[in-house]
């Protein structure tokens, strides 16, 4: 049974979407001025969002009611789908699925189950011993993989676990950490940049206020294919594992360190300016100026040992899954780089 | 490859066999969300982006055309003839390829060859990057599916099979087996379990039958302090998973290992030594405990390295990219294979020891035809030997006669 300090501090399950058809709360009561807590709340819950590193949304049980914790969530969906920003949605729901993951670690084993099969998890309770580890929970592979294949730490591989008859053996911190990522996918999911259109004004208002209150929190540099083309360098040319990398950059998706040495470096190599590799990572929900310009002078071998790196070999970039799968070109070398001078000389040819 | 007339030949020959045999050809689960492709003889070319409501369509389709090569998608789609974006994904079967050309043997550099495209330089077993002539870089090859080859193919398999059934939980009657009809076998599941399994997922497993990126910390290694002195822990041999499998890796490969294959590894001359010297002593410890602090000098990190090294020896040896493509193409369980005129033949996981692909794959089993042999290695087909040959006029069994046509090495004598 999930009570209602449950829901406040997961309010993201069906059963506090219940509670709030319950209360009989909609879009139009929170213009109300006895809601007028819940939308502070709901807007609180976004600039902790844009502004805490880690991007964290806080919970204090003494300090929050868990009532308004509970409405806050639904509003401040309403209000992130109003500010129409891919930024701002990605950002929210990971700051979101941080608090829950903080929650959910200490939480009881029990209750985990119960949370994480609100998911459709084949999950249970092991609770079983093997050599000095104790294994907690027992989950179906397939919703391991659903939420650690993007996960690039090698503890994370399935090759690295425990995996017995289908299932694979768990400690709560692990379980805490793959419900976190189920619960940012399944926020994102809910945030709706369309709704913006069908919402009273006076919601509008107050997302636009965010939007230009934190204007310098959201980071929403325009980077487009053009600016590739400007840079010299020719995207035609690019393997498919680097247009692959270069495309979930362009799509602020989450790569694994490796995947960001690997575009980086290849992309220096192939000649293109540092500060247009920079412009690059913008879009990246965890982006970080000072830390990415570090990094990418250290590939560039302005820093640090002087050395020049390169990028992985083709072998490196299977073992890594980095590889999509091969072309014709691509069966014919062993490297990325090879590749892209091949089909340039090609051309030029 | 062959000539006009061969060809001619082989289709009339492939073309009697499906009139006779269409009922062998086995519909894949839902046929009417699969894609179908064909190559066909006379223009040596793909159709693609076909699809059958019925199994009896089908195989009419197959009768009246008679395609050298019979494919069909592991995914299934909502509109298979659609454009391939366009085609709506919605699952995809697990499926995996063990061939030989990914398994090295040691037989391969006596009957495999090739030659350059551009110079017709030719050379022995595996195609090189480039041709050591002309640099070129694309080649015939020519590859048989020799006793040992097809051999180090079914040991692969088992293994993978082992995987599946252990680890991943899945039933003996939800893993489909095939002969390939060349050199190697199919394994597929056939579950909603593992249908929308993404590409990024199916890699992982990949990384899981093939042991790629496994770290032994995570498998029992470790190094615990009691007092003033450390103790090294590791997997035991009867631990389930992988952690079980690296443990008996381990224990086959210091059953076996060599000085230089463990100094290999890059571990120090002394330790190597004693690793060798106590080789008894070190099988003996498995009973309890395990060899962990049998060795002086030998630490978590020169472990990690043998334990990787005997986890290898466990592993399944799969095509890696087949696996993770979701949009594959298959060739269809019960058709002949365009390169061998052999059967691609299922048969139940519980076979998968005692099954002969070169009995039970064949196709043609009647009469007799008079080719001329430019080249072929000792075959078997059946119980009885044929060849080598070179250079010579000989009449064959049907099979044998069109394995050899098909794979352009002979042709036909009137
Ligand atoms: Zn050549
Ligand atoms: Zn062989």
């Amino acid at each position: 049974m999930l009570t209602l300090s449950d829901l406040a501090k997961y309010p993201f399950l069906p059963e506090a979407a219940e509670e709030v058809k319950r209360l009989d709360f909609s879009i139009e009561s929170l213009l109300q001025p006895d809601y007028a807590p819940i939308l502070h709340r709901a807007e609180e819950r976004i600039v902790e969002a844009l502004t805490k590193s880690p991007p964290e949304v806080s919970y204090d049980p003494r300090r929050h009611n868990e009532n308004v914790e509970v409405l806050s969530f639904p509003a401040a969906i309403i209000l992130v789908s109003a500010v129409a920003s891919d930024y701002v949605k990605k950002r929210f729901a990971l700051a979101e699925a941080r608090r829950a993951y903080n929650l959910l670690k200490v939480e009881d084993e029990e209750k985990i189950v119960e949370i994480a099969k609100r998911f459709g998890w084949r999950i249970r309770l092991a609770g079983i011993s093997l050599g000095l580890e104790k294994f907690d929970f027992a989950l179906h592979f397939v919703d391991y993989l659903r939420n650690a294949s993007s996960f690039h730490e090698k503890g994370w591989k399935l090759v690295n676990r425990l995996v017995i008859r289908g299932e694979v053996y768990l400690s709560k911190q692990d379980v805490a950490r793959l419900l976190q990522e189920e619960i940012r996918r399944y926020i994102e999911s809910k945030i709706d940049p369309k709704m913006r259109s069908i919402l009273p004004e006076e919601i509008v208002e107050r997302a636009n206020s965010i939007r230009k209150g934190y204007a310098e929190n959201i980071r929403e540099e325009p980077f487009n294919i053009e600016s590739l083309f400007s840079s010299g360098v020719e995207s035609d040319f690019l393997p498919p594992c680097m247009k692959e990398l270069y495309g979930a950059l362009l799509a602020g998706r989450h790569l694994p360190h490796i995947g960001r040495f690997t575009i980086t470096a290849f992309l220096l190599n192939i000649g293109m300016d540092p500060n247009l590799i920079i412009d690059l990572f913008r879009k990246s929900a965890d982006f970080n100026e000072r830390m990415t310009r570090y990094q990418i002078e250290h590939i560039a071998g302005q820093r640090g040992s002087g050395t020049k790196y390169v990028p992985p070999k083709c072998d490196t970039l299977q073992t890594h899954g980095l590889c999509p799968g091969m072309d014709d070109l691509c069966k014919r070398v062993r490297h990325p780089l090879t590749y892209y001078l091949r089909k340039k000389k090609r051309r030029a040819g | 490859m062959s000539e006009p007339n061969n060809i001619s030949f082989i289709r009339e020959m492939f073309s009697d066999f499906y009139s006779k045999n269409a009922d062998k050809i086995e519909p894949p689960k839902s046929i009417e969300n699969r894609e179908f492709g064909f190559s066909l003889f006379k223009e040596n070319v793909m159709v693609r982006h076909k699809s059958f409501a019925r199994i009896e369509d089908l195989r009419d389709f197959i009768k009246k055309n008679v395609p050298s090569n019979v494919y069909y998608s592991s995914a299934y789609y909502s509109f298979p003839e659609a454009k391939m974006d366009e085609k709506g994904w919605l699952g995809s079967d697990l499926f995996f390829d063990i061939d030989a050309d990914h398994i090295p043997t040691k037989c391969n550099k006596m009957h495999d060859s090739w030659a350059c495209k551009s110079c017709n330089f030719e050379g022995r077993g595996k195609a090189p990057e480039k041709c050591p002539n002309c640099g070129g870089e694309s080649f015939d090859e020519r590859t048989w599916p020799c006793e040992v080859c097809l051999e180090a193919a079914r040991v692969e398999t088992i293994k993978l099979i082992d995987i599946l059934l252990e680890d991943f939980g899945l039933s003996a009657d939800e893993i489909k087996c095939s002969f390939s009809g060349h050199r190697g076998y199919h394994v597929g599941v056939e579950s909603d379990i593992v249908l929308e399994l993404d590409a990024l997922s199916r890699k992982e497993i990949v990384d899981y039958i093939t042991g790629t990126g496994i770290d032994a910390v995570f498998h029992g290694l470790d190094e615990i302090r009691s007092g003033s002195s450390k103790i090294i822990v590791g997997p035991s041999l009867d631990d389930p998973g992988w952690r079980g499998r690296a443990a008996r890796g381990t224990y086959d490969f210091l059953l076996r290992a060599s000085a230089s294959e463990l100094k290999s590894l890059g571990i120090k001359k002394n330790v190597v030594m004693e690793l060798v010297e106590k080789r008894d002593a070190i099988l003996e410890s498995w009973r309890r405990g395990g060899p962990w602090n049998t060795v002086r000098g030998l630490g978590i990190k020169g472990w990690g390295k043998i334990i990787q090294r005997g986890a290898s020896l466990q592993s399944a040896n799969i095509d890696t990219v087949v696996t993770v493509d979701i949009h594959r193409l298959i060739r269809l369980p019960g058709t002949l294979h365009g390169k061998t005129g052999l059967l691609k033949i299922s048969f139940p996981v519980s076979r998968v020891e005692e099954f002969d692909p070169q009995k039970e794959a064949i196709a043609f089993k009647a009469g007799e035809v008079k080719v001329y042999v430019e080249e072929a290695p000792e075959l078997r087909f059946g119980d009885e030997i044929f060849g080598p040959f070179k250079s010579q006029a000989v009449t064959l069994p049907t099979q044998v006669a069109i394995f050899l046509l098909c794979k352009g090495a002979a042709r036909v004598v009137d």
